[in-house]
């Protein structure tokens, strides 16, 4: 899909309008910023101590959240419509159960594999962008995530078929370094996949902003006008489904040391990739904090909505806040906080022109 | 060869359940340029109406007829309300709401009617002595009820788009809005009529196909039979009518000759391998077999 987003205001307003403007590499930019980890650090710190169903809730939050940070790189910042990355999820979820099962590896050692595999399928299903464009792409996004839960079940012999597939507890015992015991896998799950979080942030932070991040940019607010200025579009869209793939896969990984339990109907279908799309959208497209917002949506909406009606009234209330946002909120949470703060704070670089006047 | 038969005729029957869909699809593309991903929950919520009218003893064609007024009804006002809005802000938020609905319809469906399986009557003969006999194949009632009505409406439709004042305009918005505007075409109307047409025709293939279908009237009926009608309508390039006919037809077919022939796919890999083949066809004519190519420019 080569469709223009609704992109975070791109307009910073002019620093005399705004109250505050702090220069970035300053103390106060620096100090905020350090405030803000802190912040965090104890956020994190509490919620580990909450009781471990909460703790587990965390958990899923932050699988979820890199989940839709892999879907954010193709959807949110190259402009390319993905609804297949239920497959990603899924083999990086089934990669990791495999090789635990059948061949005894290590939890934390089949992440690299799992993460190596979504990439060469992201890799693959990107490869069709040299040809075709536009909904046809999505339309192979849409094949992938079919095709996964079919070739799951065929497969019988290796994913344990229709039927689901178990990893025992005492393989996903957390590592011995870590002092912990075979009962503590929750919290170990937690801080695990908290870290992981952080790291895919920073890399996909970094990768925004690389040279590399731009080109994606461009990709999706102007295709031709990109090719003509020497962008690689079909490169560019090959190479962002693999590393998005990856990182959705490594979301997959974790979710199988953390569930335990896979079945080809559970978590890998379309719904799934409906539900990582609701979360980017709610949370806020080619935002940076916009996922882990959307993760804790899609994450908590649903429980509290089950608690006090039956199963299908969730669904429509998910399809009701899907198309209320495009009307209200087409930014999402994390863009409207965004242009919030913008009102009262503007960062600014410590070359721009505003500050000069001076 | 009694085999063979019998897998063609299920194979075209599919398929033509599958054309009637790619037909809803491609008038709504025609008209707004976007693949509506609520079309399948569309249908599967005009067929849980249809449904529901014939438990209040109404005949079946009465509840048939009174689906494809439901279909319409919501097609237009799905169009006006939703779509027209966020359209003129960018294509993504188009999808997105169309995500939307496709999840809230088929949970309101679940909602309103359960999520237990119905059974919807066939409008046509379907007992176990309804058949006629091809070459040692039985061939059932409803199965040539549903051949008909695809041949009926593609007539019916051809004759609206080549012989109709709105059938031109339609033609007209679809080739370029903004000089059909300027014609005095009625511009937002006709974009109306366009999803409010592609809603009934959803509505009929909902109708027809319950019966055939192996789950009858589930919440899951119509979804394979949306992504089998998507890839269809995109084999034939999206933007042409017999091209979504022939795209259906060849989809069908193909399912039940490489379900029944090759052992690896079996009845399990089906969708898998029919949506393989459309993106290999797709990467040699990436506009799909009839679809135009559009020219871009920077």
């Amino acid at each position: 899909m080569t469709t223009t987003l609704p992109a975070p205001a791109k307009t910073r307003p002019a620093a005399a309008t705004t109250r505050f403007t702090i220069v970035e590499g300053s103390w106060e930019h620096r100090g905020l910023r350090a405030a803000g980890i802190v912040v965090a650090a104890l956020a994190l710190l509490a919620a580990s101590q909450l009781t471990s169903f909460r703790v587990g809730q965390f958990t899923s939050v932050f699988i979820m959240a890199i989940a839709i940070i892999g879907l954010n790189l193709v959807t949110g910042y190259t402009g390319l419509l993905s609804i297949g990355h239920s497959a990603f999820f899924g083999l990086g979820a089934y990669t990791t159960g495999v090789l635990i099962v059948q061949l005894e590896f290590a939890p934390l050692a089949t992440i690299p594999i799992a993460m190596l595999l979504t990439f060469v399928l992201g890799l693959l299903v990107g490869l069709p962008s040299l040809r075709i464009h536009g909904l046809y792409l999505a339309l192979v996004t849409l094949a992938v995530a079919v095709a996964f839960p079919e070739i799951v079940r065929r497969l019988e012999g290796l994913t344990g078929g229709a039927a689901g597939m178990v990893v025992r507890s005492r393989y996903l015992a957390p590592p011995e370094w870590t002092g912990l015991v075979r009962a503590q896998r929750g919290i170990w799950m937690f801080w695990l996949s908290a870290f992981v979080l952080v790291l895919v942030m920073l890399f996909a932070r970094g990768l925004i902003r690389s040279r590399f991040g731009l080109m994606m940019r461009t990709v999706r607010d102007h295709e031709i006008a990109a090719a003509a200025s020497g962008v690689g579009v079909a490169r560019t869209k090959i190479l962002v489904f693999g590393v998005s793939g990856a990182i959705t896969g490594l979301a997959g990984a974790l979710f199988t040391m953390y569930i335990g339990a896979l079945s080809p109907d559970g978590s890998f279908t379309l719904l799934k990739s409906i539900e990582l799309v609701t979360g980017l959208v709610l949370g806020g497209v080619a935002t940076q904090f916009g996922p882990l917002i959307g993760a804790f949506a899609v994450v908590f909406l649903p429980y509290y909505t089950s608690s006090f009606t039956t199963g299908p009234l969730s669904g429509v209330l998910f399809g009701a806040v899907l198309i209320a946002l495009c009307f209200l909120m087409p930014e999402g949470i994390a863009g409207r906080l965004g242009l919030l703060i913008r009102t009262v704070v503007t960062v600014l670089p410590p070359d721009h022109p505003a500050l000069r006047e001076r | 060869m009694e085999l063979f038969v019998e897998r063609l005729l299920a194979g075209l029957t599919n398929g033509s359940v599958y054309a009637l869909l790619a037909l809803a699809l491609v008038v709504v593309y025609r008209a707004t340029g976007t693949l509506n991903f609520a079309q399948g929950e569309l249908a599967l919520f005009t067929t849980f109406v249809a449904w529901w009218l014939t438990t209040l003893d109404a005949p079946v064609w009465i509840a048939i007829v009174a689906a494809l007024i439901v279909g319409f009804v919501l097609g237009a006002a799905i169009e006006r309300l939703l779509i027209r809005p966020v359209q003129r802000k960018n294509d993504m938020a188009v999808l997105i709401v169309a995500l939307g609905l496709f999840t809230g319809l088929n949970s309101l469906a679940g909602l309103l009617w359960n999520s237990e399986t119905k059974i919807m009557p066939s409008p046509f003969p379907n007992g176990l002595e309804d058949y006629v006999s091809v070459g040692g194949a039985r061939l059932y009632g409803d199965a040539l009820g549903v051949w008909g009505a695809l041949i009926v409406l593609v007539v019916l439709m051809t004759l609206l788009f080549r012989r109709t004042r709105i059938g031109l305009h339609m033609r007209a918005v679809a080739a370029n809005p903004e000089s059909a505007a300027l014609a005095g075409v009625r511009t937002s109307r006709i974009l109306m009529i366009g999803w409010g047409l592609s809603g009934a025709i959803g509505a009929l293939a909902g109708v027809l196909v319950t019966p055939l279908a192996p789950e009858q009237l589930g919440l899951t009926t119509m979804f394979h039979i949306f992504i089998a009608a998507s890839a269809a309508a995109l084999f034939g390039g999206l933007d042409s009518l017999q091209g979504a006919v022939v795209g259906g037809i060849t989809i069908g077919v193909l399912e039940a000759m490489l379900s029944g022939y090759v052992s690896f796919i079996g009845g399990e890999l089906q969708q898998t391998s029919a949506l393989l083949i459309i993106v290999a066809i797709l990467f040699i004519r990436p506009n799909g077999l009839f679809g135009t190519a559009r020219t871009v420019r920077v």
